[in-house]
């Protein structure tokens, strides 16, 4: 790593690739601006995390709450990643950059503040009229293994907030205030 | 479903990421970032490694994949790829400058 401090944000990986987003999600034809700008303005390094319902459901996966991800083995998928992820931020903190974390706050793994809920999502991909999911508080299954993984390894957390551009109630401005207050 | 992704994928340097950011947007690719050349080998290998397995999800599924390098992980990455059955990425064609401001007042 460079001597002089950096600040470096660890991004969800579709921030800069919206292809590896679930199919329907997708809002841009390749990177979702409003925040790559933000950074850019702001001269923040960037450090693109790897997508782990990508690398593990591929990308014709279906839509899924975070029940349906919270099983043993995608926790080791996502605890994979996790130590890669975990090793970059170490030798960034060890450095001394400033770091930061965004997520996606309606994923059930990248979400930080927020994650998505269903006591009923299962089986035929139909879920229509009767969709019960909702918003939680809380984070995304990679997101829980990260924070795992950094604390045994005695790294602080980054300051972290998530992209809510999928909320019923998005708020561009918002967003970018939260985000440019996270940003130092 | 609407769905906006350009199914363009773009494997970038991270010494390339920035020069070539804008470009790539304009074009429609979304980007998965190289490692950076200062991580240690260890990690540089395993981000390698996930980088290999999104790129042969895209290549199965029949996405664009082209490669923004500087040299590198070139052989690292190819071998990551060919680990996974995956060809050699081709090398992405840097766009002409546009000549719209070369075309007269009408």
């Amino acid at each position: 790593m460079s001597e002089a401090p950096k600040r470096v944000a660890f991004i969800a990986h579709c921030l800069l690739n919206q292809n590896s987003k679930v199919e329907g999600g997708a809002l841009r034809p390749g990177m979702w601006e409003p925040v790559i700008d933000l950074l850019r303005e702001r001269g923040y390094t960037i450090r693109q995390m790897p997508c782990p319902e990508l690398a593990f459901g591929g990308a014709r996966r279906f839509w899924g709450v975070r029940e349906q991800f919270d099983t043993p083995l995608y926790r080791q998928h996502c605890r994979r990643l996790a130590k890669l992820v975990a090793a970059v931020i170490g030798q960034h903190a060890a450095a001394g950059d400033d770091l930061v974390l965004l997520g996606v706050d309606t994923s059930p793994t990248m979400g930080v503040e927020f994650t998505c809920s269903s006591p009923t999502w299962a089986g035929k991909p139909d879920i229509g009229d009767e969709d019960d999911s909702t918003l939680v508080p809380g984070d995304g299954i990679f997101i829980e293994e990260l924070k795992t993984e950094l604390a045994e390894r005695g790294l602080p957390e980054p300051r972290a907030t998530g992209i809510r551009h999928w909320f019923v109630d998005y708020d561009p401005d918002e967003e970018l205030q939260r985000i440019g207050a996270l940003l130092r | 479903m609407s769905d906006a992704r350009s199914r363009r994928v773009a494997v970038v340097a991270d010494s390339l990421l920035e020069p070539f950011l804008d470009e790539l947007n304009r074009e429609g690719f979304g980007i998965i970032q190289l490692p950076p050349t200062d991580l240690d080998p260890e990690t540089a290998s395993a981000w390698l490694e996930q980088t290999a397995e999104h790129v042969a999800e895209f290549r199965r599924n029949e996405y664009e994949v082209v490669l923004v390098d500087d040299g590198a992980h070139s052989e690292q990455l190819e071998r990551a790829l060919t680990a996974l059955g995956v060809a050699p990425l081709p090398q992405y064609a840097i766009q002409p400058p546009s000549t719209s401001r070369l075309t007269p007042d009408t």
